[in-house]
């Protein structure tokens, strides 16, 4: 079990430490962790556990802060590091977000809420309702009330009932003026799309495809390149694979072909209902999902049946479930990236245009890439939006909204280090997107149906699709 | 608060800061003790003490000892205020133990506030007052936590199961330190170890034997309060609530984890409501189900784990018991909690029949979206289960495609992941995939994936050709892009290449000759020395497998001839190499064409700068003279020379026939899901899964005797399995040897003691099939030996040609030479040199005149490999002789069950777990006169715990007890290697396996100060020489090679390199280890040390002991 928390700043100063168990775990070994950070650079950081001389050390880094918590004994490590996410989660939302001065500023809610949550290195209570009932979050009303009273207690007197009942994610006895309860489809979109195949290794694989027996020899090979480099593959080709007949040579779209795309969705529910209603929620279309992941209030049986949720939904916000759609088969936009090289210098151009249109604006437009450690200094532009390069060489092109009347393209020229004669390395796009009012992957809701109504419910749906892991390789 | 706002608020921004921070209590934490913090605590308002407080509290945030306020603080317990109340509680969780007088007083309020009506506070009182851990209140919180387990509030049941480790806990420390006082008890021992049946068979042992009485009521305390723990977690279990069940079964897992009996009583209960229990209790719950149902009733007969342990025993009733656990974990595999799905995970891939384990797989996959952190702990499990049974991923590549958000452990991870479950119908895919990433900026991620690439090849080799084509293109288009592009970075790329061809072209070497030459002509514009090098072996290796070969290689030595002094040694010394095996195969008629451009190499070589390649083309030419057609001498006499042993020799150094020995790769892998599985090694508190059907309930109709039967057939069965799979040939040769010859002798007892402790892990390997034999007992008993025993004898006898001085004859040791000079530093030299450091075990001050010292020394232990040998030397500095001196360990005594078959030594060390480092114990000393030295060998298995073993001098009767510090360096034992084979070891060890340190190194200024070296003695040498030295008398490696740069100017050491190997003691796995050197002669060097290891902990263990004693001051 988990035997002490310590919150770092990014600076890898300790925030404050919340020790578990009787076992002490000395501060000294934030300084070890920090040396470990400093020598070995940032990639530590992206190591959830670590085996210290002394602690295993588990660690969570939420916007700056790193969640750091250390065990002698084993443990599910999963079990940690989803704590420590929990408690990354809780405190954002208490807080209105993370910073090392948040933290400071409420430190004694910081620790109220730790105490709370964590007993003897075992998760105690995690629910975020339920905490909310028992420590107060900050609001203005308690900070002027504080200051004019001096102080206000942020510690609740009473228990909450819930934890008694057997849905331990509700209050028992709500009561809301207006009854309602809206449902959200938020969907991300995960795609890797190559726009570019790199020519002779492609080649050669290409033509392993066609000659392992998919396509009869004879037929067309594709082969996509730039003239020059088209010349240097045929002379290797030629070398290499003399017992082959001549081959017809096409040039391959270069319009990017899609690795993969899907999308994952979560369902997020808003309830204000009063009472303790029962809900089921069913899909026209539940077959698309690949897979899903269910809040603990809902019911596995009539899913395992029938594929609807049924469950008693906590109060306010919180996520029902998340799901994952695979294979799609397009992408609401295109990112074409291009890069000539030519004696020294290297020029870019990236067009982004929409392929499919959704039927609905789409916003939030960016598209962000670093460039390769070998360009020395960049000249980049657009016809279309704001583009900046930042001193770690990340280049983000911001876009905005899809303009009507043109296709935004970003150009410029790199300059390579000296010595290169072109680029052999290629950046990867990362592009953001948001469109309102759609669910790309075509998950539809059937209808919401509520049990034990004490008056009929307003209820509402949406859907908002973004981009996730959107990649374009180039 | 407007004193504040003035003081700090200087300027305009800080002041707006301020107007934001209002309100918080940011002024608290950024000075809390600007006013006194004393008064405010004594004050009659609860705003005051809740300010002071919070002051407090922001004090020990920031890591200040505020235990001085303790009495001040501990009067405010009895406040009304909730928040006061709270604060307090968490002042005095931090400072309890600190201060347990003053902490006593605060007793009586907790005892009220349990009274109280709100359960909130009987709760908090509840918690706080086991969290104090006073020994002296233990019992009274025991009788606290019993009344709060039948509260009516959940939430106090809760937290009296969460209170309950917590007393378990404190009582552990009290009672190994009531154990201490009577018995000698180590206080390494894991806590887990301690149980009730360990309890009751200590008193049962203390009454048999008459010890003194007068701590037995400490005994009957501990175990009645145990008891009475056990008993209150048996009823939490049963609760109604599945929070408390939840909270039980986590003080079930710390309390008494291997009390199956109270899990059987409730058994079908718990499997119905687990889908209930919240998600924390649910991943622990999961855990204890699963061994109970596997102690109980052993595995299904379809599942995965038999097919691979191979273990006799079937369960009988394979209709409810398993399958309603597994129906009821089943849905799990939906949770939001990625821990619950993982540890759902786990138990289908136990105990679900095969064709239920595909469950398993989406939920697992879908994880990988879930957090950044817990994605590389699943795919770490994903990467095992991947491993033992491929086919369950394959389906699903494209799930582990790498996003460029991807952290370069999870990259490594997918790519290794991608190539274990490659097929011939996805590998088209994922070779796409592969070539995307070659061109990624991150070129050490560009590598790793051509090396994915190459082991895809080897895997299916129907793509192989295909692979190779890519390489090839990639090796040319890459050399020729290095030619102008910058050095360094871009070199692995290209290395990686050549290196994943060069294991392609292995499998089959003659189908690919093409791609030999196509390499061999790209030789021009490749400029990585370690790539040339590596072509050059292919060209020397392969030289006559075709007529193209052979056509080109005078031309090709002619090239190599003209290039060679711009050459680097690395690849100079594989030039040299090349042409000793281009000889040896050549045809007559061609030699006369060679002849020319090599002996014009071999002379440049014998001229060279560095004094590797001047010995090794020293040593070649040699060689050669007795060669067929390299000397000047006619046929006829060529004939004669033919048999000389020479070149026997030669041929079979060079001779490309040999068969290289296939790495059987075995994974020992721990259960899935937990942290040992993550890093390595077996966590302290590990426990493996219990034996099957190892559990018998009265109700059960298993006959003790087949219980027990099974029992030892399966421990037997499982020792020598992971012998086996550490070290084949050895190891099981050793036991083998050892029982016929010694007849079960006590050391080999508690060898095979161990070898089965450690043996219950879940273990697979890849041959499992056919090493899994299910008839190991009477095959160890006979001598299984004889099997492998002609491999075994050829592999020795190459073994001590190339690395043992041994004592076979003239022309062995001729060998032996040739294989120093590869080493390229005399060892010889070094290794009379060699002082391990002594330590002192017994001061004759402390030890009525008796002096021991001890050193670790380099020797293997002749018992098991896992032991590590240390010489201790007695010596008597008193007036009087000595008598009867002996070492031996600190004992805990053995358990009743043990010693009723004391008959048996072998049967009674099966059972007994003892986790501890044994020791083989010396010869006693009968007598030492004064000023009579003494010398004895030790022999201890370490495992790896760092910390002192506690051992006991007898002397005369008396008995004293002492420290013995282990020194990491000697849990390790030389492995030699040559240099190739190091640099493959390397190469397979990336990433994670390697680390770095840097330090100074200053040893060689002082040598250089005040003796007065012969001025023409290499400063470089005399340096490697001294390192060398230092790293060889502080730990027990094998010194490979000591690498120099060519051009180095007279006194810039910088590029120096050591390399040295070695093994870890216990599980023979490789420990590489690599210096490096920057500086100049004058100045203090910078060494940096680089490990290679697969045991990272113990590799990281290492080298800081290593970059200790380089950086400590010589002696």
């Amino acid at each position: 079990m988990l035997q002490c928390i310590f919150l770092l700043s990014d600076s890898g100063e300790v925030l404050l430490e919340k020790q578990l168990t009787g076992h002490r775990v000395d501060r000294a070994i934030c300084d070890w962790f920090w040396d470990q950070i400093l020598t070995q650079g940032e990639s530590l950081k992206l190591v959830p556990v670590i085996a210290s001389p002394t602690h295993y050390l588990f660690q969570v880094v939420r916007e700056g802060i790193t969640f750091l918590a250390c065990t002698q004994v084993e443990m599910p490590p999963l079990m940690a590091i989803e704590f420590l996410c929990r408690v990354a989660d809780v405190l954002s939302n208490y807080l209105d977000g993370l910073n090392e001065d948040v933290i400071k500023d409420n430190f004694v809610i910081v620790y109220e809420l730790l105490d709370e949550m964590i007993d003897n290195g075992f998760p105690l209570t995690t629910e975020p309702n339920i905490l909310r009932e028992m420590i107060a979050p900050p609001n203005i009303v308690s900070k002027v009330l504080s200051v004019v009273t001096g102080s206000t207690s942020n510690v609740s007197n009473t228990l909450p009932g819930a934890t008694a009942s057997c849905v331990p994610w509700r209050k028992t006895d709500l009561k809301h003026a207006t009854n309602e309860v809206y449902v959200d489809l938020v969907e991300e979109m995960d795609a890797t799309i190559n726009s570019f195949v790199l020519p002779g290794f492609s080649v050669f694989l290409s033509l392993f495809l066609h000659y392992s027996g998919q396509l009869c020899s004879g037929s067309p090979v594709c082969i996509d390149g730039h003239p020059k480099q088209l010349a240097n593959v045929f002379y290797l080709y030629s070398l290499s694979c003399s017992d082959l007949s001549p081959l017809l040579i096409l040039l391959l779209l270069r319009d990017g072909n899609l690795v993969k795309c899907e999308i994952y969705g979560e369902v997020e529910v808003n309830s204000n209902l009063s009472g303790l209603p029962d809900l089921t929620l069913s899909f026209a279309n539940p077959l698309i999902f690949n897979d899903v992941r269910f809040h603990p209030c809902v019911r596995l049986r009539p899913w395992e049946a029938n594929q609807i949720l049924s469950f008693v939904p906590p109060d306010g916000q919180f996520t029902l479930m998340s799901y994952r759609v695979k294979k799609l088969k397009s992408t609401p936009i295109y990112v074409k990236p291009q890069f000539t090289s030519d004696s020294g210098t290297c020029r870019v151009s990236v067009l982004v245009g929409i392929r499919n249109d959704p039927g609905k604006s789409i916003d939030n437009i960016a598209v962000q890439f670093k460039l390769p450690p070998c360009v020395k200094s960049s000249d980049l532009s657009s016809n279309y939006g704001s583009v900046n390069v930042l001193a770690d060489k990340t280049c983000s092109w911001t876009i905005g909204r899809m303009p009507k009347d043109k296709a935004p393209s970003m150009s410029g020229t790199l300059v390579l280090e000296s010595g290169m004669d072109r680029l052999h390395v290629f950046p990867t796009f990362k592009v953001g997107f948001r469109i309102m009012g759609v669910a790309l992957s075509g998950l539809k809701i059937d209808k919401l149906d509520l049990k034990n109504p004490l008056s009929r419910p307003h209820k509402g749906f949406r859907a908002l699709t973004k981009g996730g892991e959107f990649e374009v390789r180039s | 608060m407007l004193t504040q706002f003035g003081a700090t608020a200087e300027s305009l921004s800080k002041a707006s800061t301020m107007m934001f921070r209002i309100g918080t209590d940011a002024h608290l934490y950024d000075d809390p003790d600007d006013v006194s913090i004393a008064p405010l605590l004594d004050s009659k308002f609860e705003s005051e003490k809740c300010e002071a407080l919070k002051r407090l509290l922001a004090l020990i945030a920031q890591g200040f000892d505020i235990s001085n306020y303790f009495p001040q603080v501990v009067k405010n317990v009895a406040t009304q205020s909730l928040e006061v109340k709270k604060l307090v509680y968490l002042y005095l969780l931090h400072y309890a133990e600190k201060r347990p007088n003053e902490a006593l007083l605060s007793i009586n309020y907790f005892q009220k506030d349990l009274g109280d009506p709100n359960p909130l506070v009987r709760a908090w009182a509840l918690r706080t007052m086991a969290g104090i851990r006073l020994h002296a209140i233990a019992s009274l919180v025991l009788v606290a936590v019993g009344k709060c387990a039948r509260d009516p509030s959940v939430y106090v049941r809760k937290c009296a199961a969460i209170a309950l480790p917590k007393l378990h806990d404190l009582r552990l420390e009290e009672h190994t330190a009531a154990i201490e006082e009577i018995f000698v008890e180590d206080m390494t021992m894991p806590h887990e170890l301690i149980t009730t049946e360990y309890m009751k068979s200590m008193i049962a042992y203390r009454l048999d034997y008459n010890l003194a009485f007068d701590n037995l009521h400490i005994f009957w305390r501990i175990y009645l309060s145990s008891s009475e723990s056990q008993h209150i977690v048996g009823m939490l279990l049963k609760d109604n609530s599945p929070g408390v069940v939840g909270a039980a079964a986590s003080a079930f897992a710390s309390i008494c984890p291997n009390n199956f009996s109270l899990i059987g009583r409730n058994y079908k209960r718990l499997c119905e409501i687990l889908p209930d229990v919240e998600e924390w209790g649910q991943i622990v719950l999961i855990g204890i189900l699963l061994r109970y149902a596997i102690a109980k009733h052993g595995l299904v007969r379809e599942s995965l784990m038999l097919s691979f342990e191979d273990l006799e025993i079937q369960s009988q009733e394979k209709d409810d018991p398993e399958s309603s656990h597994l129906t009821c974990t089943s849905p799990l595999l939906w949770s939001y909690n990625s821990a619950v799905v993982l540890a759902a995970a786990g138990v289908h891939w136990i105990m679900a029949p095969k064709e239920d384990i595909r469950k398993i797989v989406k939920p697992l996959i879908f994880l990988l979206r879930s957090s950044g952190s817990s994605k590389y702990v699943v795919l770490c499990n994903i990467q095992v289960f991947a491993k033992a049974m491929p086919s369950l991923f394959s389906p699903y590549y494209e799930d582990f495609f790498i996003s460029s958000s991807d952290s370069y452990r999870t990259k490594t991870l997918k790519l290794e992941i991608l190539s274990t479950i490659a097929t011939k119908t996805s590998i088209s895919s994922i070779f796409l995939e592969f070539q995307d990433h070659v061109r990624d900026p991150d070129r050490r991620f560009a590598a790793d994936t051509v090396a994915a690439i190459g082991l895809c090849a080897q895997k299916l080799p129907d793509v192989s050709n295909t692979c190779l084509e890519a390489l090839l293109y990639l090796a040319l288009s890459e050399s020729s892009n290095n030619a102008v592009a910058l050095m360094g970075e871009e070199e692995i790329l290209l290395v990686q290449v050549v290196k994943s061809i060069m294991a392609i072209i292995k499998q089959d070497p003659h189908s690919h000759e093409r791609v030999i030459v196509h390499l061999v002509r790209s030789l021009d514009s490749m400029s990585a020395p370690a790539a040339r090098a590596m072509v050059i072996w292919m060209l020397g290796e392969y030289c006559n497998i075709g007529v193209l070969t052979s056509k080109m290689i005078p031309t090709i030595f002619k090239y190599l001839a003209h290039r060679f002094h711009s050459e680097s040694v690395e690849t100079k010394l594989q030039i040299v190499n090349a042409c000793v095996k281009v000889l040896l195969r050549a045809k007559v008629e061609d030699i006369s064409e060679l002849r020319l451009a090599i002996s014009y190499v071999l002379e440049l070589a014998k001229y060279d700068l560095n004094y590797d390649v001047r010995d090794r083309a020293r040593v070649l030419k040699n060689f050669l003279s007795h060669c067929k057609g390299f000397n000047y001498l006619e046929e006829a006499d060529y004939r004669t020379e033919f048999n000389d042993l020479t070149y026997v020799f030669a041929e079979y150094i060079f001779g490309g026939t040999k068969k290289v020995p296939s790495e059987s790769f075995s994974y020992r892998f721990y259960l899935p899901g937990s942290l040992s599985q993550i890093v390595l090694h077996a966590a302290p508190g590990y426990e493996p899964l219990p034996e099957p059907c190892s559990f018998a309930d009265d109700e059960t109709g298993h006959s003790p005797t087949n219980v027990h039967n099974d029992h030892e057939s399966n421990e037997i069965d499982d020792s020598d399995d992971i012998s086996g799979s550490l070290d084949e040939e050895n190891t099981s040769d050793y036991s083998s040897e050892s029982v016929s010859g010694e007849g079960g002798d006590s050391y080999i007892a508690s060898d095979s003691g161990e070898d089965e402790e450690a043996g219950t892990l879940i273990h697979l390997s890849d041959d499992a099939p056919d090493s899994g034999d299910h008839d190991r007992v009477s095959v160890k008993n006979t001598s299984s030996g004889l099997m492998d025993a002609g491999e075994l004898m050829s592999k020795r006898a190459l073994e001590s040609w190339l690395n043992e001085n041994s004592d076979s004859g003239q022309n062995s040791s001729n060998l032996s030479q040739v294989q120093r000079s590869l080493a390229r530093i005399s060892i010889k030299d070094i290794g009379q040199l060699v002082k391990p450091k002594s330590y002192t075990l017994l001061d004759p001050t402390n030890g009525n005149g008796l002096s021991v010292i001890y050193r670790f020394s380099s020797e293997v232990s002749k018992v098991s490999k896992e032991l590590a040998c240390i010489h201790v030397s007695f010596s008597n500095h008193s007036e009087e002789p000595m008598c009867n001196i002996f070492l031996a360990e600190e004992k805990p005594n053995p358990s009743p069950d043990s010693s009723e078959k004391s008959g048996s030594p072998s049967e009674s060390v099966l059972v007994s777990h003892d986790k501890e480092a044994t020791l083989i114990p010396m010869e006693e000393i009968d007598r030492l006169n004064p000023g009579q030295p003494a010398d004895r060998v030790l022999q201890v298995r370490f495992e790896h715990h760092l910390l002192p073993l506690k051992l006991v001098l007898s002397c005369d009767g008396r008995k004293q007890q002492v420290k013995l510090r282990p020194d990491i360096g000697y849990f390790i034992k030389p492995l030699p290697m040559d240099i190739e084979s190091f640099l493959k070891k390397e190469s397979q060890l990336p990433g994670m396996f390697e680390n770095i340190r840097r330090c100074t190194f200053s040893e060689h200024l002082n040598q250089q100060n005040d003796k007065d070296e012969p001025p023409q003695k290499d400063i470089f040498l005399m340096i490697c020489e001294k390192l060398a030295l230092k790293m060889l008398s502080n730990a027990n490696l094998h010194l490979v090679s000591v690498d120099m740069p060519v051009a180095a100017n007279l006194d810039d050491l910088s590029g120096i390199s050591l390399r040295l190997s070695g093994e870890i003691l216990n599980n023979s796995v490789p420990c590489l280890v690599t210096l490096t050197l920057k500086g100049t002669c004058a100045e203090p060097l910078e060494v940096s040390v680089k490990i290679n290891c697969e045991e990272t902990v113990f590799g990281l263990n290492l080298l800081n002991r290593i970059v200790n004693f380089l950086a400590e001051p010589p002696r």
